[in-house]
Parts: structure tokens; sequence; C-alpha cells
């Protein structure tokens, strides 16, 4: 009975979670996303029509005749066809995490204190649920699945986009499906999205534990707490260290970390901020001569597993967690 | 029969304030137990203490286990309404008996959805949109539909209309207590459950200062109504309690061991059980600690 229990129980907790906050974590998202279909689409749509596309490109001294570019022109296409694959997955995307990480930051503050505050949290600990399993469940919405949501409503936003762009642009005589149709971006764009999921999960720890320690602890005015505390502490270490430099010239050492952990406690949940933190943007996120360069994202960001940077803020974030769990185990709600 | 609660020198500090003070009780199995005591008496923090919810001194086992160490464990057997009014406002009605099916092994989802069909609640319904009787309507059909050993409500039915009250209590007796479950109750309507209790105790200052069934408490304290003519020979045998009622004198005595006898009371005027709140006010006024 209690063996399977726990599986059962997280699937239920997870299920909960997603009650409570489909507004934040799946209605918004759906309607942003379609909004940006609309708008982009319209764009796109007017953009083409209005101008139309040149009746005769020249390009590598061949002249285009749309019908049969792709006959004539395999490898132009095909690297049209991956630069407006890449385009829609950008421009879907980058709102739709923008989104996300403002969706996961209230989400974090608010999941172990909006039910002390409304004192819901004594009917779920009138239920056989663990606290460790309750904080978890928590965890890994903030972590896994509002980030899946948000990357299946991207995938399929930047997939209606694409498909309008080619539709229009087959109005006007360019027949662009079958070029696309056989694209690897267009397969492999969402799976890209995918895995870069586990790299998420690794970076936005810290501040999901942080936040989740802040919402289980504050009496009130989470948000003060959790923003105030790293906030003013920075202040502070600053302010000593330059009045420590005016006199003796030296400076503290724990001044040159103090900017580096105050992000990566308030901004590890913002998707791509690895780059960030590694100190460099990523080469493929620059516009090159093609485009955004999707595929170099996944290795790059794999990359920045290897330092020891990211592992620390996994031991950190995990044990913020521990603390969150013990702290609702044991606080008195009056 | 086993004990469900066992305490003993349960002792639970606030900072310098003492809020249970080194209590022993045993609840055994079988019984609804009143647990009454006025507020700021430590009557909520025994049943906390008792539900793991917070740390204590001293010895506590509940169905045998211990709430801070075990209670995962404890809570398969154990539920509990700690107040009215605190489902969660976005919970539907729908939703919350497929999550209690889903986490609870002992939870009845007939018996959940029989009671509902009772009332005006919709599964649609979210908590937001109910009244304050409908949301322990829902909470009290969540909790019964679960077969726990052991039930407690804590002012279960604090701001209700006196219509739902009624209807709760009357619930909890015919559709879910039996022999196998032990239920306590902590309340300031004394008067709404004085008629389902088997079990007394009053709580006063983090002391209990009377435990005893219900028979007992029959057999034991008498109230007369005593003439004018016999209030100082009634006043000989010192009441616990006195007061007036359409000019007649109400006396209460402890007709228990070492206080007067039924024949020497009986003697004195018209005699009959008092109520509970009665008993409840004399104890309180701090003539009988």
């Amino acid at each position: 009975m209690s063996t399977n229990n726990g599986a059962d129980t997280m699937k239920w907790l997870l299920r909960r979670e997603f009650w409570e906050h489909k507004g934040s974590m799946f209605w918004a998202p759906l309607i942003v996303g379609a909004l940006l279909v609309v708008l982009l689409g319209c764009t796109i749509t007017y953009g083409i029509i209005a101008h139309g596309i040149p009746a005769h490109v020249t390009i590598n001294g061949h002249t285009l005749q749309h019908p049969r570019l792709d006959a004539l022109l395999p490898d132009e296409t095909r690297m049209m066809v991956g630069m407006i694959t890449r385009g829609m997955y950008l421009g879907a995307s980058t709102p739709l995490f923008a989104i996300l990480t403002g969706v996961v930051f209230f989400y974090c503050l608010g999941a172990l204190y909006d039910e002390r505050r409304d004192r819901s949290i004594l009917f779920w600990k009138s239920l056989p649920v663990s606290d460790p399993l309750t904080v978890v469940s928590k965890a890994v919405t903030a972590l896994i699945v509002a980030p899946a949501i948000t990357l299946a409503l991207a995938v399929v936003a930047s997939l209606t986009l694409l498909s309008i762009a080619c539709m229009v642009l087959s109005t006007q005589g360019l027949n662009l499906f079958a070029a696309l149709l056989a694209s690897p971006d267009l397969y492999l764009s969402p799976l890209r999205l995918a895995a870069l999921l586990p790299v998420y999960v690794v970076w936005a720890l810290p501040t999901v534990g942080w936040l989740m320690l802040v919402s289980s602890w504050a009496k009130s005015k989470p948000f003060m707490w959790a923003v105030g505390v790293p906030v003013v502490s920075l202040v502070v270490i600053k302010w000593i260290n330059a009045a420590l430099e005016n006199f003796s010239g030296q400076t503290l050492l724990l001044a040159h970390y103090a900017n580096d952990v105050v992000a990566r406690i308030l901004a590890g949940i913002v998707p791509g901020i690895w780059f960030v933190f590694q100190g460099h943007g990523p080469a493929g996120m620059r516009p090159a001569g093609n485009g955004a360069d999707m595929s170099a994202l996944v290795p790059q960001s794999y990359l920045s597993l290897a330092g020891f940077d990211a592992w620390i803020g996994v031991v950190l974030g995990i044990a913020m967690l521990y603390a969150a769990i013990r702290m609702r185990r044991w606080r008195d709600e009056g | 029969m086993s004990a469900v609660i066992e305490a003993r020198s349960l002792t639970k500090r606030y900072g310098k304030r003492t809020a249970v003070d080194g209590i022993d009780f045993t609840i055994p199995a079988g019984r609804i137990v009143g647990l009454i005591g006025p507020n700021g008496s430590g009557k909520t923090t025994t049943l906390k203490a008792a539900l793991g919810l917070i740390p204590f001194e001293g010895q506590l086992s509940v169905l045998g286990l211990d709430p801070r160490t075990q209670r995962d464990e404890l809570m398969q057997d154990v539920c509990f309404i700690a107040d009215v009014a605190i489902l969660p406002r976005w919970l539907r009605v729908r939703d919350a008996i497929d999550f209690v099916a889903g986490v609870h092994p002992r939870f009845n989802r007939d018996k959940a959805e029989r009671y509902i069909a009772n009332t005006k609640l919709l599964p649609s319904m979210k908590v937001k949109e109910m009244s304050k009787g409908m949301i322990v309507q829902l909470h009290l059909a969540l909790v019964m539909a679960i077969d726990a050993k052991l039930l407690v409500l804590d002012e279960p039915t604090l701001g209700l209309d006196i219509i739902y009250r009624k209807q709760f209590y009357q619930n909890l007796l015919e559709d879910y207590f039996d022999e196998h479950k032990t239920i306590v109750i902590t309340t300031h309507q004394v008067e709404e459950v004085e008629h389902i209790l088997t079990d007394l105790m009053f709580i006063r200052d983090g002391r209990i200062v009377l435990a005893a069934s219900m028979e007992e408490i029959g057999e034991r304290y008498v109230e007369v109504m005593v003439p004018q003519e016999k209030l100082s020979a009634a006043n000989a045998l010192q009441p616990i309690d006195r007061r007036t009622v359409f000019g007649k004198a109400v006396l209460l005595f402890d007709a228990g061991p070492g206080g007067a006898s039924r024949q020497q009371l009986a003697a004195l005027g018209e005699t009959r059980n008092p109520s509970v709140a009665d008993l409840f006010v004399a104890t309180m006024k701090g003539t009988y600690a």
C-alpha cells in the first residue's frame, strides 16, 4: 500500500500545483503565444504580400525562379528554410521564456507562503502527505513542469508561425513545404529546446531553493525578503569594501564574489542565464551570416556544467530546499 | 482497550509563557472527548502537539506513535479539521475529492460523493464561490469519508449558522462515529456538543482541571434550587457555584467523595443534573481548581 504510494502521491501533488497555478503556468503563456502568432503572422503575411518576393533574385550568379528554386539551388533553399525555422523559434520562444521567468519567480515565492497565509496548510497537513514530498513537488513544478509547458507552447507557436510563413510564400509562388519537411532544423529545434531543460534545472536550483526558503520562512512580504536580503547585503559589502580600500588599500575577498552570488540567487531562473554566468555571451546567439545558430546552443549550454560553479549552486539549492522542508515541518502556524 | 492518546507531563513553552503545563491524560478508543477551556488555555496547543504540528516536551503517544518523529505514519490513521474555512480558495469540489482519493489510502470516494449529493455543492464549484457553511460541508464530506482511527476537531463550527452547526454534529454522530473511532473536539459552544460527548476535559491555564466521563459527571455534580429559608444551610455545604434564576437561588454542588451527599442535597430543594455549560462556568471561575 505504501510502497507505490510515494510515486502516486507525487503525481497528485504535481496535479494540485497545476490546478492552483493553471492561470499563470498554462493560460498566460498560451494567450501570449497566441498573440505572438497573430501579430507575427500578420506582419509576415503583410510583409510578403505587400512587398512580394522579388521576381528575379540572383544568387551566386543563378537567376532565381521560385517554383524551381528547390531543384536549382538546393543549398540556398536549405539555408533559407533553416533561417526561417530558427527565426520563428527565437521569435516565438523569447517572449514566452521572459514570462516563464516571472511565473517561476512568483510561484516559488508563494509556494510555501500562500498556504500559510490562508491557513490551508493545516488542511494539506491533515492528509498523509509528507513535508519532503510536498516541497519537492513544488520544486519540481518550478524547475520542470512550468518550463516544460512553456517549451511545448513555444514549439507549437513556432510551428504555427512557420506554417503561416510557408503558406503565404506559396501564394506568391514560392513553395517551401517540401524543403521545410526535409529540413533537419524542423525536427531538431524542439529537441534542442528540450535538451536545454536539464541545464535549466541545474542553474535554476539555487534561485528556486532560495525563493522557496524565504517562502517557507517569511512571516509577511516574502518578495521584500527574497530580494531585499541579497541586495542590501550586496550594498553593505560594497560599502565596506570601498571603505576598506580607502583606508588600507585592501579589499574584501568576499566582495569579488558578492555580485555573482546575488545574481545566481536571484536570476538563476532566467532561461539561458548560464551564458551570462560563463562570462561570455553565447556565440550562437550573435547574429551570424545565416541567423542564429541554434545547433551550437546545446553543446555550449552543457559546457557550462563543466565548472564547479554550477554544482556549488546545486548543492546550495538542495540545502535550501532541505531547510524549507524542515521549516514547513516544524513551523507553528498559530 | 488501548489508549488512543496518552500524555505524560506534556509541556509546551512559547518563550517564557507556558502554554501547556505538564499535563497527563489518557483518551481510550471509542470515545468522543470534549476538550473545553477558555481562549489561551492551551487546548489548541495540546491538539497541535498530538497532531505533530509543533515540538513539545514530555511524553505523548498517539495510536502508539510519537507525533514528533512518526508523523507521516501517524497521519494514515489520524485526520483533523483545524479551523473552519481553511480549504484553499482555488480548490474545486471534484478536484478536492480526486486529490484526497489519490493520496489517502483510507478514503471512501462513494461516501464523500453521497454526502455532497445531499448538499448544494456542485462538482465544478470552487471554494471561493462557497459560503462558509458550504466550505465546512465540503471539508466534512472529505473528512468523514476517511476511515481514520482518530478525528480531531478544533473549533469546527466557529462562525457558522446554527443550522449548519446542528447538522455538522448530527452527521458526525450518525454517519461517522462508531466504537472503533475516537473523536476529540474543542469548542467554545459547550452546549452544542454536550449531548454527543462521552467524556469531558476542562483545561485552564495549561492544566487539566477536570477529566471525567459524562456518567461520572452526572453522578458527581448536582444543581439544587434552594428556597430562601434553606439558603444558609445550603451555603454551609460549600456549593461550588451560585446564581439566581427568577429570584430563586440555584446552587451547584460537588457530590463526589468528600462533598455533600445526595440525600443532604435533596433535602435542600429540587435537584437536577447541571448542564456542561454551567459546570464549565463554575469551574473556570476559580472557586474550584
